[in-house]
């Protein structure tokens, strides 16, 4: 640090300091830069420490944001808007790779502890996706990097500064000739105004981005066919008919305006509005959240989507050119799906709408773009800056050797294409700069490691994905003496500005805006979006772009497999492979943990099983296959699923080769995957890495190319003898018949509005309410009537027994609020970040994957996941299959069978209606557990929180001590909960507390103490892109959730227990075209409900489907 | 016969003195004409002869068994549940299972000493010591289950209603807390049946005490063991002095101990069926299918019966051997005790066929998968393994070569204990494994720690048994002489005609 840094008066300390003696220079140097990072993690004595060091440095320029002295000292002056206890929000944004995410985040004295979305940007509402929720983790993980180094060892921040005042200085002579920049894409335009300015002083130097999931393939198409780079933003509100693409717009390759959009058209509030609701058509090689949600699919390679747009567009009556025309002749395909489905699209021209996916080749897009202009599709086009070079005009640069590399962000020489060989490459620079969030393979090989910092300890800048201008804000000072990626640019651009906070504002300025305070208030920047263009289509330009080879369809086999790469959901492209919380989220399909694995097809495994006689199913033959006994008992165990070796699944390894490279990997099987394709999720197996991402997974980047970055022919798998243990969550697909999931056609549902209170045990049972089944849900949830039930229930009504009321008054006592919740199946895309979401208010501890295979899993939310098929075999995977999500949390059961059990009187019953649990008083009997038809409670087995993984074992031999940093990521609001308790879904009781509270202040002496309605969002609905989750008083037939309750479509799970769930489901709809060849006239899911336990007369199959229609056309007759 | 071949005509009269009708000779109890003396020096010959070698083999052995309770307690304590096998949704595992399988062994204590006092069952004294001892041994070691399967231990007394700060009582509607007191008083009572019964037997180990140090008579080869036996007895003359509390064989004692045994039988008789049955509502009160079954108080009460009278087999007939005891053990105990097991055994497998029905019959499909899944589903060895051994086994017990063979019976006992044990493993783990949402289905497997620290209570029950062996009487020595053919008058009498009445 020099002089011309510091900020602020000058105060001194003592008279070493005014004397400046080198002593006391070197305190500062020990104690407190390098010194708050010499070791892993932190403790409580080093906090302390830091602290004070904090202190002392408070003069010397440091002061910032993190105020930790809030902690130990009160105040002698209380600070503006900082009421301890009471969290800030700020606005911020997440940068992600489809755009920033617009954030709030929840502040607690100065401590970041929640993300949530800013929904003052409409076209996410205030949702975000799991990434974005567990990012906050990130901040506080251990295992960052704490330092920057230099050849192996730790070196100040003005080392730093100097070292690029150095580079800037050394390169300018020759306008930057040595000077090769490798940066990961960026949406900051402060970024991009440092880079123009590099560029300009640098004329020689190479800029490229590189980011291993590649999402401008659409962009570039857009470049070839109209001469300028366009971004295609789907408008999926207005789209009643989707076709996908290989496209995950719900969940993987989409944003959160997607799946919002999509959702839009899929609420159906009465039987009236079924017809209203959209269509989705998705065509695809991998079985993504997308496909599960869609009406009608089809299971296809993703080399042979281009042969499948070309036929689908040749119906559409396109003309193409001849080659291309032919192209389409090398798909096999049944013609009839191709044209019912073109005839649907075409049927609503205006409500029509394509979407590929990203890893497509760009004449695919190229083609969609045609399609959809054709179709008049939803669709805006925005202009986008031109993507910068890729990673192989860095190679080449490289090959010819060059003075200085500087890598910004990312992991090349973990995640670069295979072919390029990366960390030879790096090796030939002279010297080689990685800034780094973390010490990764990248850093291990780089000359010099700049820190970087976390975007919640930064300043900066960006713009979502359609270009609206969003700010970057620092929560907290820098925990580790971090560089900010603007600082460094700007630095090496040798600007004067080098705060990055005077950057952003120029940047501001410079877009136009006027209050950069209110900019960081609101969060963003409104009418800042990209420009809109409309697309004019240059027939030449368009058959330049289309590649015939890129829409042939090639033949694929057991010995000749495509590969197709992922980004993977634990770790994306492997920059979240150190985050617990995404570590341990279950993936939304394939529900593993710490771990990824080759994703094979059902008809893949079972032709890799008798070719190479090693056995990836169960062997032996179930006792009970086909057995007229079993039939009549209606009990049939499931045996068709992967190896489950005491409940943990043995995952058959096996080595694939592509291109003469092997890996090897276990295999896991996935039903209604395309027969040859397989698919390797990216992101994990890394080597340099943080105690978490350690060991987990597998590496898949060591088999990808730069010829096939999304896809890749001509794979071999070879099983091997081994097997290997995965972590999964959930071990059975199938959900028996059972009515869970209760699923029904839109058609249907016009017909039989109350189909889904026709199914399930209780439909054939007494009503749970006796004589007051017809009283209203509000009524119901006030007076408790007691119905068939010998158990005591309290009366909501009035006012408490031990509470005096005026005689004659009672009436005027305050009714209490009754919190209820709906979950509508119909909006759940199952992607999994509610589950996050929860994981961060709630301080909800990660376990690691050997207690995961235990089956000790602590998420108080999980999103169950169920196949159905056609035709249940008990001895076959099915190939294509109806997928079903239904999250599944605490219930708050009105009868609530865990609290009639307990002894100690530890889960109770308010008079909110929640059924909550006393941590303190529980001794842990695990009777709530047992007797808990959803299995939703989770027990502390050990101290998670205290006890490090790994060190569960150990007894008296292990330490027990929360780290430091760790402690501070915890939400203030909740107890963290020690060993030996139960615990579960709390409704975020602290959330309806905190509203109460804020209501009852705001009351004064008024009566109105009564929360308004929307007032209160659980974590888990906040996050929600579809809005699947609705909560709220359900005592006030107003409120969004009673309203919701009121659908005919509303059900309890397992409803015949009488427990009265205090959370009902929306039953879900699917809306398949009758014209489509492989048309249903019931989901799978109700067709294998009514073939088991819906009284329907065993027969043969196609009697029976005739005969079931019968049937269930006079639902009571029964 | 005289009275009515009278007012018979002749020939009709001689006709019957030719009938030679089949004399039913009810066994004695004491075979082999012992006499009184025989019975006490027998009884009280094996507390106050030497301790044998076995016996320091045993108890070593024992104790070395009943560490791995106490290590596999501090390992749990220490660390967490987490250290056993259970998980969501298996959530209770080897504990609970053991701890019915204990309670059930400590069932054929009170029956015996209880319901057969009160059904005038003589046969009852030569077993009702020894069997009231392994009950109180057995619900020690079923204690400690429940106990330490709680999360947080040091809290569990909060299942007590004691007054505190808090202000906050036990839930008395769950089945947990009947368990506490339905248990803790079972404790008690056998603790105080088994003591009072006592008490004459340790009168006259007091006694011969006291004569022998009064005739001061000791034989021995040395000094230093003549005095030792005398030091012996010294210990004996206080020892079981005060835990005699004053008895003095006279008649007025003798009336108050039989009133007062008349009265604990009372109580103990509706326990006997109190205690597996509030233990089985455990299971029943609960909505889980599988768990939720009106059949489990019975059901489990003549499980309890049945393993409870297979552990007294076990226990009995190495002891018949060891001391000598084949004439105060007869074949007639081991006859009736093999003919409980197979009216108990039957009764069980009656409850396992029945289960199946009413699952069927009831039409609710998630508890007939329930069942389907406990006999074929993934834990199908432990269902074969419980049918075979508790309804297979005892049917053999129709057999007298069988029952006669006891070698035979004694394995076949050890198998009725196992049988029982994969019972409460199959009604605990089955249920939870499998139930109502296919989504957490999961599977539970026991770690070394469940194992060992199971394994363990068998030596921390061995050390209590070797303990009772060697320290208190076996027999209730007045009681048995109450049965025997010379505390009968009639009976005497009768004998000696070579008629029966």
């Amino acid at each position: 640090m020099n002089e011309s840094e510091l900020s602020g008066p000058r105060y001194w300390k003592s008279l070493d300091d005014l004397a400046e003696t080198p002593a006391f220079r070197d305190w500062i140097e020990r104690e407190f830069p390098a010194g708050a990072s010499e070791i892993e993690g932190v403790n409580r004595r080093h906090f302390m420490k830091i602290m004070a060091a904090s202190f002392g440095l408070a003069g010397l320029g440091m002061a910032g944001c993190r105020r930790p002295e809030q902690m130990i000292l009160p105040y002698a002056k209380q600070p503006e808007n900082v009421i301890p206890g009471v969290p800030v929000y700020f606005s911020s944004s997440m940068p992600a790779p489809q755009g920033h995410i617009p954030v709030i985040v929840e502040t607690h004295q100065g401590r970041p502890t929640k993300i949530e979305g800013n929904p003052s940007y409409h076209p996410y509402g205030g949702a975000t996706d799991g990434y974005t929720q567990a990012s906050i983790l990130d901040l506080y993980d251990p295992d960052r990097a704490t330092k920057s180094r230099a050849a192996g060892a730790a070196i100040s921040s003005t080392a730093v500064r100097d070292r690029l005042a150095e580079l800037s200085r050394a390169h300018s002579a020759d306008g930057g000739k040595g000077l090769v920049f490798l940066a990961e894409p960026s949406a900051s335009p402060s970024r991009a105004r440092l880079v123009q300015a590099i560029q300009a002083k640098f004329p020689a130097a190479t800029w490229a981005e590189y980011c291993p999931i590649d999402l401008s393939a659409a962009e570039r198409a857009a470049a070839k066919v109209t001469g300028q780079a366009l971004r295609c933003l789907p408008k999926l509100e207005r789209a009643k008919r989707i076709l996908a693409i290989d496209a995950d717009f719900l969940g993987k390759d989409g944003d959160i305006a997607a799946a919002r959009g999509f959702s839009k058209n899929r609420k159906v509030k009465d039987a009236q509005e079924a017809s209203k609701m959209s269509r989705l058509y998705a065509v695809e090689s991998g079985m993504s959240n997308t496909g599960a949600m869609a009406d009608h699919r089809l299971r296809l390679a993703t080399s042979q989507m281009g042969a499948f747009v070309v036929k689908l567009a040749l119906e559409l009556g396109l003309s193409l050119p001849a080659d291309v025309r032919e192209s389409a002749d090398s798909l096999e395909l049944d013609a009839n799906w191709v044209a019912e489905c073109a005839a649907d699209l075409q049927a609503l021209p205006g409500e029509s709408l394509l979407i590929a996916g990203p890893h497509l080749p760009e004449s695919v897009h190229a083609l969609i773009m045609v399609i959809n202009d054709r179709l008049n599709a939803p669709v805006d086009y925005v202009d986008v800056p031109a993507p910068a070079a890729g990673i192989e005009a860095v190679a080449a640069r490289l090959a010819q050797g060059v003075q200085t590399l500087v890598i910004l962000g990312g992991n090349p020489v973990y995640d670069a294409p295979a072919d390029l060989d990366f960390k030879a490459l790096m090796a030939k620079a002279d010297e080689s700069i990685h800034l780094s969030y973390s010490y990764n393979e990248t850093s291990a090989e780089a000359d010099r490691l700049i820190a970087r910092s976390h975007y919640l300890e930064s300043w900066g800048d960006g713009r979502t994905r359609d270009g609206m201008l969003v700010p970057v804000q620092p929560m907290i000072e820098p925990l580790f003496p971090a560089f900010n990626e603007l600082e460094v640019l700007a630095r090496i651009a040798g600007e004067t500005e080098t705060e990055p906070y005077a950057i952003a504002k120029t940047t501001f300025a410079a877009a136009g805006g006027k209050d950069y305070n209110k900019f960081l208030s609101d969060g963003l920047l409104l009418n800042s979006a990209y420009p809109q263009r409309t697309l004019s289509l240059n027939p030449r330009s368009l058959a330049a772009a289309l590649a015939a080879g890129e829409l042939t369809a090639p033949q694929l086999s057991a010995g000749s497999i495509e590969v197709r790469f992922e980004a993977s959901s634990h770790a994306y492209d492997g920059r979240y492979a150190n985050n617990g919380w995404l570590m341990e989220v279950p993936d939304g399909m394939t529900k593993l943990t710490w771990d990824n694995a080759i994703l094979i097809s059902p008809r893949l495994a079972r032709e890799l099983q008798n070719e190479q006689g090693i056995q990836i199913f169960p062997g032996s033959k179930p006792m009970n296959q086909q057995d007229g006994f079993f039939e009549s008992a209606k009990g049939n165990v499931q045996k068709n699923k992967a190896q489950f070796n005491r409940g943990k699944e043995a995952a058959v390894l096996a080595e694939l080769t592509l291109d003469g490279r092997t890996i090897k990997a276990p295999i896991h099987v996935v039903p209604g995957m395309a027969n040859y394709s397989v698919i390797l999720p990216l992101g994990l197996g890394r080597t340099e890495v943080g105690r978490v991402g350690k060991g987990v997974g597998f590496n898949a980047y060591t088999l990808r190319s730069s010829n096939g970055m999304g896809a890749a022919l001509g794979a071999a798998i070879k099983l091997t003898r081994e097997t290997y243990r995965l972590a999964n969550t959930q071990e059975h697909w199938s959900m028996e018949g059972r009515a869970i999931v209760r699923e029904g056609t839109a058609k249907y549902y016009q017909e039989h509005p109350d189909f889904a209170n026709e199914m399930g045990v209780e439909s054939h049972a007494p009503a749970n309410y006796g004589k007051d089944d017809s009283k209203s849900l509000q009524e119901k949830s006030t007076q408790q009537f007691r119905g068939g039930s010998a158990y005591e229930h309290p009366e909501f009504s009035g006012p408490p027994p031990n509470v005096n009321i005026w005689q004659g008054n009672e009436d005027k006592f305050p009714r209490t609020q009754q919190w209820g919740m709906a979950i509508d199946l119909n909006s759940c895309t199952g992607c999994t970040a509610c589950v996050v979401a929860c994981q961060s208010e709630n301080n909800i501890p990660i376990v690691g994957k050997d207690q995961v295979l235990r089956g000790r899993e602590m998420h108080w939310m999980r999103l169950d996941r169920y196949f159905s098929a056609a035709e249940y075999k008990s001895d076959e995977v099915p190939e294509d299959v109806q997928v079903s999500f239904m999250s599944m949390l605490c219930q708050h059961c009105e009868n609530a069978p865990c609290e009639s059990v307990c002894p100690v009187n530890a889960t109770v019953h308010d008079r909110q209606g929640l059924n909550t649990m006393a941590y303190n008083r529980c001794v842990g009997t695990r009777y709530c557990a047992n007797n808990c038809p959803y299995k939703v409670r989770r027990f502390n087995f050990f101290d998670w929180n205290k006890r490090q993984i790994g060190d569960f074992y150990k007894g008296p031999f292990g330490a027990v001590d929360e780290p430091e940093l760790e402690k501070m990521r915890a939400n203030p609001n909740v107890t963290v909960r020690m060993r030996g308790v139960m615990e579960k879904c709390t409704f975020c009781t602290q959330r309806i507390e905190a509203a109460k509270i804020d209501q009852k202040s705001k009351a004064g002496a008024s009566a109105d103490i009564h929360v308004p309605d929307g007032k209160i969002k659980t974590a888990c609905q906040q996050v929600c892109p579809t809005d699947a989750i609705t909560f709220g008083d359900i005592s006030d037939p107003d409120s969004e959730v009673s309203k919701i309750k009121a659908s005919d479509r509303n059900y309890s799970v397992l409803g015949y227990l009488n427990a009265r769930p205090r959370t009902t489901y929306l039953a879900r709809l699917r809306n398949p075209n009758p014209k489509m060849p492989d048309a249903y006239k019931k989901p799978y899911a109700y067709s294998a409900y009514k073939e088991r336990y819906g009284n329907a007369p065993k027969t043969s199959e196609a009697h029976g489907e005739a005969h079931m229609d019968a049937h269930t056309d006079t639902p009571l007759a029964h | 016969m005289a009275t009515i071949s009278q007012e018979m005509d002749p020939a009709q009269a001689a006709l019957l003195d030719r009938v030679d009708p089949a004399v039913l000779e009810e066994q004695p109890l004491v075979t082999n004409n012992r006499d009184f003396n025989w019975v006490t020096n027998k009884i009280c010959g094996i507390v106050e002869a030497g301790t044998p070698t076995w016996w320091w083999v045993c108890m070593a052995v024992a104790l070395a068994t009943a560490a791995f309770t106490g290590m596999g307690l501090l390992w749990l304590v220490s660390s967490g549940v987490g250290v056993w096998g259970l998980a969501n949704p298996i959530n209770w595992g080897w504990a609970i299972v053991n701890f019915v399988f204990w309670i059930g062994i400590g069932h054929a204590g009170t029956l015996i000493s209880a319901v057969l006092c009160l059904l005038k069952q003589g046969w009852r004294t030569s077993i009702n010591r020894a069997a009231e001892a392994m009950t109180i041994f057995a619900v020690v070691c079923a204690g400690i289950f429940p106990l330490f399967h709680v999360g947080r231990v040091w809290f569990a007394w909060w299942l007590f209603p004691i007054p505190n700060a808090n202000g906050i009582w036990p839930q008395f509607r769950s089945p947990l807390e009947w368990d506490v007191f339905a248990v803790s008083t079972y404790g008690t009572v056998s603790v105080l049946f088994w003591y009072m019964g006592m008490i004459p037997d340790l009168g006259t180990m007091r006694d011969r005490a006291v004569q022998r140090l009064k005739a001061g008579a000791y034989e021995g080869a040395t000094e230093y063991k003549r005095k030792f036996a005398e030091g012996f007895d010294v210990f004996r003359k206080y020892f079981y002095g005060i835990f005699a509390m004053g008895w003095r064989n006279a008649g007025n004692h003798w009336r108050n101990y039989e009133m007062a045994y008349l009265v604990l039988a009372g109580l103990s008789t509706p326990l006997v069926l109190s205690v597996h049955t509030i233990v089985s509502f455990d299971f029943a009160v609960s909505v889980l299918p599988g768990w939720h079954t009106t059949i489990f108080p019975p059901y489990f009460v003549a499980g309890a019966i049945f393993s409870g009278f297979g552990m007294v087999m076990t226990l009995m007939l190495p002891l018949r051997a060891i001391f000598g005891l084949h004439d105060l053990i007869t074949q007639r105990h081991i006859d009736n005790m093999a003919k409980i097991c197979l009216g108990t055994g039957s009764i069980v497998g009656y409850a396992y066929i029945m289960e199946f029905f009413i699952a069927w019959y009831g039409a609710n499909p998630y508890e007939s998968f329930a069942f389907i899944n406990r006999a074929f589903g993934q834990y199908w060895w432990a269902y074969i393994m419980m049918f075979s051994c508790n309804v297979f086994t005892p049917q053999l017990f129709w057999f007298k070569k069988v029952r006669e063979n006891w070698a035979l019976v004694w394995v076949m006992s050890i198998l009725i204990n196992v049988g029982m044990w994969f019972e409460r493993f199959v009604i605990t783990v089955t249920s939870l494994a499998n139930d109502f949402l296919p989504s957490s289905w999961g599977y539970y497997s026991p770690t070394i720690v469940d194992i060992f620290t199971f394994f363990g209570t068998f030596g921390l029950f061995s050390v209590l048994f070797l303990l009772f062996i060697r320290f208190a009487p076996l027999m209730p020595i007045g009681e048995v002489k109450y049965v025997m053919p010379q505390g009968d008058p009639h009976g005497h009498h009768a004998a000696e005609k070579g008629g029966h009445h």
